[in-house]
């Protein structure tokens, strides 16, 4: 899933300050799993910017609300009306929710509350981990199903690289070095040889180096 | 209970302001110490700056009409 | 004597006597003069010179640059290449504005990570890896052809090196790695440097078990301890270098003015030891900073004079 961390509130403020109403608007799925963008945080988001508004004296109308997805069309009905009479949104979901929004409303102003992170997962209660970069182009079949270019600093497709010291990465002990990963699961399936393979030239072009990406369904 | 002290800190509420007690239903003459403790507390601590900024703009309103 | 190129270093590999080469790192300013001078002082005793490219991610002058500079003076300079910077088009560029000055030896690297430098805010590029770089100069040398699949109309003339470190983790990995490397175009090797030499030999071991040592020349990484500080510096926050307890404790035993004369001499004995391990083929002699005791080190250990190749 998609996992964003909140803006400092100083920093919302600045963007938002602006405007006489705001509508304070959760995205109900990815971002909520982390506890930074869903809808119960857009209520929290909208009572401290409403008490932040009351010590600065400035005058805005604030409201919050959210729907389950703000990358989809047919989840913004519900708040059809509300979007019309909103002066400025203030979006909780991911940088792609908020362009979401800007495409759809042409003349209403939006901003981030969040800044969208990373592709992660939830590996204990409150833990989130990047797994992937949407490289386009997956080599997990050849590295035992640990991801190179988002879990190595170095996204080295034929590493580990001279600082691997215990397990960690050179450039913290916080992060786990990849490639001991993938040695240690080639290993475990009996597949050791395949580290000596060499493996193709990675294809960027299937990555955001290419421009950006899309793709149709041929029986839509 | 400290995610939510620290967001009122970023807002400038003292965090003293809120605290979190678990009782149970019998715990009574617990509850009601706490709620003197606490109401103690609020009052020595004076009013929040919301109060302030809210009766300040009453004020203004008033000498505005 | 099968030659590729017209690297000094790959003639005296190839002629089978122990190499020496050592490393200059360029200054941080445009005045050429340092590493120039840095050159002059060990030219001598050495059979070529690394560059560095940018080490630990600080910004210096390029690489290529200070090579050329070199070059001019009558030395031959191994162009350090790391990726971290570069993508494939800029390395394939390189390596042929590097040829064109008839610079013959290339050493590829992954890079140390932008985080340790001066620029922890830059992006990094890591398009191809270091193995990658070894395919491409390879493929460009060999086979006259850019990744692309383009010619080349006249080739570059590279010997093509690669770095090891038998001293990172995982270990059981690091002989499969040199394997790797070999497999990718790798003809030299240069190690980081040795303080643990009974881990190196265990990893020598392992290289010679699968004949490696018979198809790339391994020159070993020494590099002199100037203090036991240091010692303990690298011990303690360099990931990947493996200072044994009793180096220290070797270190710590003489008066403080003295420590820097026992680390040379370490070193000098650590080169006589590894000159019996088979499969060693030279002696990549990095002395950080302390450059002007290189011919010291070359001298004592017994490898002055070097080779006169035409």
């Amino acid at each position: 899933m998609i996992v964003g961390e909140q803006k400092p509130l100083e920093e919302i403020w600045e963007m938002v300050k602006v405007h006489k109403q705001l509508t304070v608007f959760g995205c109900n799925t990815c971002v909520a799993v982390c506890h930074q963008g869903g809808n119960k945080e857009a209520g929290i988001l909208a009572s401290l910017l409403r008490m932040k508004a009351t010590q600065e004296e400035v005058d805005i109308e604030i409201v919050d609300s959210g729907i389950e997805r703000q990358c989809e069309h047919e989840f913004f009905e519900s708040v059809r009306d509300l979007m019309n009479r909103s002066e400025a949104v203030l979006s909780l979901a991911c940088g792609i929710g908020v362009q979401f929004v800007a495409t759809k409303y042409q003349t209403l102003p939006v901003y981030p509350a969040l800044n969208t992170t990373f592709l992660g997962d939830v590996i204990a209660v409150g833990h989130f981990t990047e797994k992937c970069q949407a490289c386009g182009d997956c080599v997990l079949g050849l590295t035992g199903g640990v991801c190179p270019v988002s879990r190595c600093c170095k996204r080295l497709m034929n590493g580990p690289c001279g600082g691997s010291s215990n397990g960690k990465c050179e450039i913290s002990k916080e992060i786990d070095c990849a490639w001991q990963l993938i040695v240690d699961r080639l290993e475990a399936l009996g597949r050791l040889d395949d580290y000596e393979k060499i493996p193709p030239l990675k294809d960027w072009s299937k990555d955001r180096a290419g421009g950006p990406r899309s793709f149709k369904l041929e029986d839509m | 209970m400290k995610r939510l002290k620290g967001l009122l800190r970023t807002i400038g509420i003292n965090p003293e302001r809120l605290q979190f007690y678990n009782l149970s239903a019998a715990m009574g003459p617990r509850w009601a110490e706490i709620c003197n403790e606490f109401t103690e507390k609020i009052i020595a601590l004076g009013p929040s700056p919301i109060w302030l900024a809210r009766q300040k703009k009453k004020e203004s309103l008033k000498h505005g009409e | 004597m099968d030659l590729k190129t017209n690297s000094r270093l790959e003639k005296v590999l190839k002629s089978g006597q122990l190499a020496v080469t050592s490393e200059c790192g360029p200054p941080r300013s445009s005045a050429p003069e340092g590493i120039i001078k840095k050159g002059n002082l060990i030219k001598n005793h050495v059979d070529a010179i690394n560059i560095t490219d940018n080490q630990t991610s600080v910004t210096r002058l390029c690489s290529l640059a200070a090579c050329v500079h070199l070059k001019l003076q009558g030395l031959d300079p191994v162009l350090q290449m790391v990726v971290r910077d570069r993508n494939r088009i800029a390395l394939q560029s390189d390596i042929l504005g590097a040829a064109s000055f008839g610079i013959n030896n290339v050493l590829c690297l992954s890079g140390d990570h932008q985080s340790f430098g001066d620029n922890p805010q830059a992006q990094n590029v890591f398009d191809l890896d270091s193995m990658q770089l070894v395919q491409t100069v390879r493929r460009m040398r060999d086979e006259g052809r850019f990744l692309s699949g383009d010619e080349i109309k006249v080739p570059p003339n590279m010997f093509v090196g690669a770095a090891a470190n038998p001293f990172a983790d995982p270990f059981k990995i690091r002989v499969p790695r040199l394997a790797k490397k070999i497999a990718a175009g790798a003809e030299f090797i240069q190690t980081q440097c040795i303080y643990n030499v009974e881990k190196f030999e265990l990893w020598m071991q392992g290289v010679r078990d699968r004949g490696l040592h018979d198809k790339v020349f391994i020159l070993a990484g020494i590099t002199p301890m100037r203090s036991v500080g240091m010692a303990k510096y690298l011990r303690k926050s360099v990931p990947g270098m493996d200072v044994p307890e009793e180096l220290i404790k070797r270190l710590s035993g003489v008066e403080k003015e003295k420590q820097a004369a026992e680390g040379i001499t370490i070193a000098v004995e650590t080169i006589q030891r590894l000159k019996e391990v088979k499969g060693v083929a030279g002696f990549h002699v990095m002395a950080i900073e302390w450059e002007e005791k290189v011919p010291e080190i070359v001298e004592r250990a017994g490898l002055f004079p070097r080779p006169v190749i035409d």
